[in-house]
C-alpha cells in the first residue's frame, strides 16, 4: 500500500508536533471490517497509524463497531468510521468525526490533537464560555462537510471547541459523502450545514458570537 | 480521489503587538506578508478560515506565473510557506472590530475576544460571492442553492444543475461541474459569455453544458428543495419555468467590507478606495486585493496589491 501521507507532510507534522505537543493524546476508532458497510474504514485507520508513527504521544485504540458493544455504548458511538479524541487521562470531551478527516479537514484533526495535548483549552471568547456552561441538557452539534470545502474546519473546530467548556455538548464532523443518506435526511446541499438537535439547521462559517446564538437557538426548539 | 491538506494552526502567538497586522491570509494578505516579513517588520496575520482565500474555491489555476497549471490548494499552501519564510506570525480568528487609539495605534478585535495593536493595517479580506437577491434564494441555501462548485458539487451527482452567471468563474466552474453532475445549463444576462475565450471555448465544447442566453432568474421556487426557476427573457419578456435540482450562483463578487466602512472610504458598492500606493483615506491603514475598487481581480493582481502596500507602508511608516 502506498503511503497516505506524503514525506512533505510527514516532516511538516514532525516539526509541528515537536514544537506544539505537551502531553499524550489518545485517539479511538470505531471501525467494521466489511467494506460494503464501511469503505473508508480501511483508509481511516490507515491513515491514523500513519499518523501515530509520526509521534509515539499521540496513540491509538481501534474497536469493532459490531462486537465490542460495551465501549460503542459507551462512547454512544453512531456509525463508522468513527474517531473520538480523548487526553492523557482518557477523558471524553465529545469530540467526534465521523467519516475520515480528509481534505481541509485533516488540518483539523491535526488541530484537535493539538489543543488535547495541552489541556485541553477551548480557544473562545470568556462570553461565549459563560454562555456554553450555562447548559444543562444534551446539544449533539452535527458539522456537515466535505473535504474539499475551505470554509468547513472553522465550522467544526467551532463545535469541538464549544464541546471542551462542557460535557453536555457533543460537537461532530460528519462527512457529508460518507453519508449521504444523513445528508439527505437533514436536506445538506451546501457545507458547512450545521444541524443542532437534530433538528434546528444552519449553514456556513459564522463568527462565534453568531455560531453561539444559532445553537442557543435550536436548543430552544 | 483523497487528499489531506495540512495547513494546521500553531497556538495564537504570545505577543500582542506588531508593527503591521494583515486582515485575511488570501494572495493579497500573503503577498502583502512576503513583503513586510522581508521589509524587517514584525507581521501579523489574522484569518478566518484557512489561508489561500478564494484559491481554495477552484481546483486548478492555470494562469498564475510560474507554475503552469497547479492545484488550487497547492498554490495557496506555498503562499503561505513563502510567507513563513520571512518569520510572518499567524492567528485564526474573524476579525470583528476595528479601533482606532491613536495615528499610532490600532486595534483588531477578534471574534475569540483576543486583541491585538499594530501602527499599520492591510485590510486584505477579499470578497464573497454577490447574491442574486430574488425571491427563494435565502430560503433555498442548503437546499439547492449554492455558492462554491468544490464544496457542493458531490451532492448534485448525476443530477441538473444551473449556472447563473457568464464570466470566468461562472465557465470555469460549469466545467468542473460537468464532470460531477448528468447536465449544468448555464443561464446568463446577455447572448455573449464575458469569460476568457479558452474557457468558452472548453465549455461550447462539451457535451453535458448547455446554455440558455438573454435571460434572468426571477424566483427560484420549490417545497423543501429547489424544484425549479422562475426564468425571464430580457428581450421578448417572455417568461418560462425550468425544473432542476440545483443552482450555482456565480454573478460577482461582494466586498468583506463591512466592519470597516466607519473607517474608510468606500464606493457605492462597498469596495475600498486607494490610491496606487493602496492608501486607503486614513493613515496608516491600506487595503489590497479584492475588497479595493479595481478592474481586474485575479490572484496576480491581488499578490501585487499586497507588496506594493507592504512596500509603501514600510517606506512610510518605519522608515
Ligand atoms: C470560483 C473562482 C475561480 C477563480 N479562478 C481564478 C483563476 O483561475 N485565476 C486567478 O488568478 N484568479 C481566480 N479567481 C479570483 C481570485 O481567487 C481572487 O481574485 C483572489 O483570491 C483575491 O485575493 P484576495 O487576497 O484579495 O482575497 P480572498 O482570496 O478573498 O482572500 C481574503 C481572505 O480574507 C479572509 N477574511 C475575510 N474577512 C475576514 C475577517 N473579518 N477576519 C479574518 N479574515 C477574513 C477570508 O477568509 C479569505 O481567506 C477565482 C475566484 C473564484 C471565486
Amino acid at each position: 500500500m502506498p503511503k497516505l501521507l506524503n514525506s512533505k507532510i510527514v516532516n511538516d507534522l514532525k516539526k509541528i508536533f515537536s514544537e506544539e505537543l505537551q502531553k499524550k493524546v489518545k485517539i479511538l476508532l470505531f471501525r467494521v471490517d466489511d467494506e460494503s458497510i464501511c469503505e473508508y474504514c480501511d483508509l481511516t485507520q490507515n491513515l491514523l497509524k500513519e499518523l501515530i508513527d509520526v509521534d509515539e504521544r499521540i496513540e491509538l485504540e481501534v474497536y469493532d463497531f459490531g462486537k465490542d458493544e460495551e465501549m460503542v455504548q459507551k462512547y454512544d458511538v453512531q456509525r463508522v468510521p468513527a474517531l473520538i479524541i480523548l487526553d492523557e487521562n482518557g477523558k471524553d470531551y465529545g469530540v467526534r468525526f465521523y467519516g475520515i478527516p480528509s481534505g481541509h479537514e485533516f488540518s483539523t484533526l491535526i488541530d484537535d490533537i493539538v489543543t488535547f495535548s495541552k489541556g485541553p483549552v477551548p480557544n473562545l471568547s470568556p462570553e461565549t464560555i459563560e454562555q456554553l456552561k450555562k447548559i444543562d441538557h444534551e446539544v449533539r452539534i452535527q458539522v456537515f462537510v466535505t473535504p474539499t470545502c475551505p470554509y468547513c474546519p472553522r465550522a467544526v473546530l467551532m463545535a469541538h471547541h464549544f464541546a471542551l467548556v462542557n460535557d453536555n455538548i457533543i460537537g461532530e464532523m460528519i462527512e457529508a459523502n460518507e453519508f449521504m443518506e444523513l445528508s439527505t435526511k437533514f436536506g445538506v446541499s451546501a457545507v458547512p450545514h450545521i444541524v443542532v438537535n437534530e433538528d434546528y439547521s444552519f449553514v456556513g462559517a459564522l463568527p462565534e458570537a453568531n455560531y453561539l446564538n444559532e445553537v442557543l437557538k435550536g436548543l430552544k426548539k | 480521489m483523497v487528499f489531506f491538506d495540512l495547513e494546521a494552526k500553531k497556538t495564537g502567538p504570545e505577543k500582542t503587538e506588531y508593527d503591521v497586522i494583515i486582515i485575511g491570509a488570501g494572495p493579497a494578505g500573503l503577498g502583502a506578508a512576503i513583503y513586510s516579513g522581508r521589509a524587517g517588520l514584525s507581521t501579523l496575520v489574522v484569518e478566518k478560515n484557512i489561508e489561500g482565500g478564494q484559491i481554495l474555491l477552484t481546483d486548478v489555476m492555470e494562469n498564475y506565473p510560474g507554475y503552469g497549471i497547479i492545484n488550487s490548494n497547492e498554490l495557496a499552501q506555498k503562499f503561505k510557506e513563502h510567507a513563513d519564510l520571512f518569520g510572518t506570525e499567524f492567528d485564526y480568528g474573524e476579525v470583528v472590530k476595528l479601533e482606532l487609539d491613536n495615528e499610532n495605534s490600532k486595534l483588531v478585535h477578534l471574534d475569540n475576544g483576543r486583541v491585538y495593536k499594530s501602527k499599520v493595517i492591510i485590510i486584505a479580506t477579499g470578497a464573497s460571492p454577490r447574491k442574486l437577491g430574488v425571491p427563494g434564494e435565502d430560503e433555498f441555501i442548503s437546499k439547492g442553492v449554492s455558492y462554491c462548485a468544490v464544496c457542493d458539487g458531490a451532492f448534485f451527482a448525476n443530477k441538473n444543475v444551473v449556472v447563473i452567471g457568464g464570466g470566468d468563474s461562472a465557465v470555469d466552474e460549469s466545467l468542473y461541474l460537468s464532470r460531477i453532475v448528468s447536465k449544468v445549463t448555464i443561464i446568463h444576462r446577455r447572448d455573449k459569455l464575458r469569460a476568457v475565450k479558452s474557457l468558452q471555448e472548453k465549455a461550447f465544447k462539451n457535451p453535458r453544458i448547455d446554455f440558455i442566453w438573454d435571460t434572468v432568474v426571477k424566483e427560484i421556487k420549490g417545497n423543501d428543495k429547489v424544484e425549479a426557476l422562475v426564468l425571464q427573457n430580457v428581450k421578448t419578456g417572455k417568461i418560462e419555468e425550468l425544473p432542476v435540482d440545483g443552482v450555482f450562483i456565480f454573478i460577482g463578487l461582494e466586498p468583506n467590507s463591512g466592519i470597516f466602512k466607519d473607517f474608510v472610504e468606500t464606493d457605492e458598492n462597498g469596495f475600498i478606495i486607494t490610491n496606487e500606493d493602496m492608501e486607503t483615506s486614513v493613515k496608516g491603514i491600506f487595503a489590497a486585493g479584492d475588497v479595493r475598487v479595481k478592474s481586474v481581480r485575479q490572484v496576480i493582481t491581488a499578490v501585487s496589491d499586497g507588496a506594493i502596500a507592504a512596500t509603501i507602508a514600510a517606506r512610510k511608516y518605519f522608515d
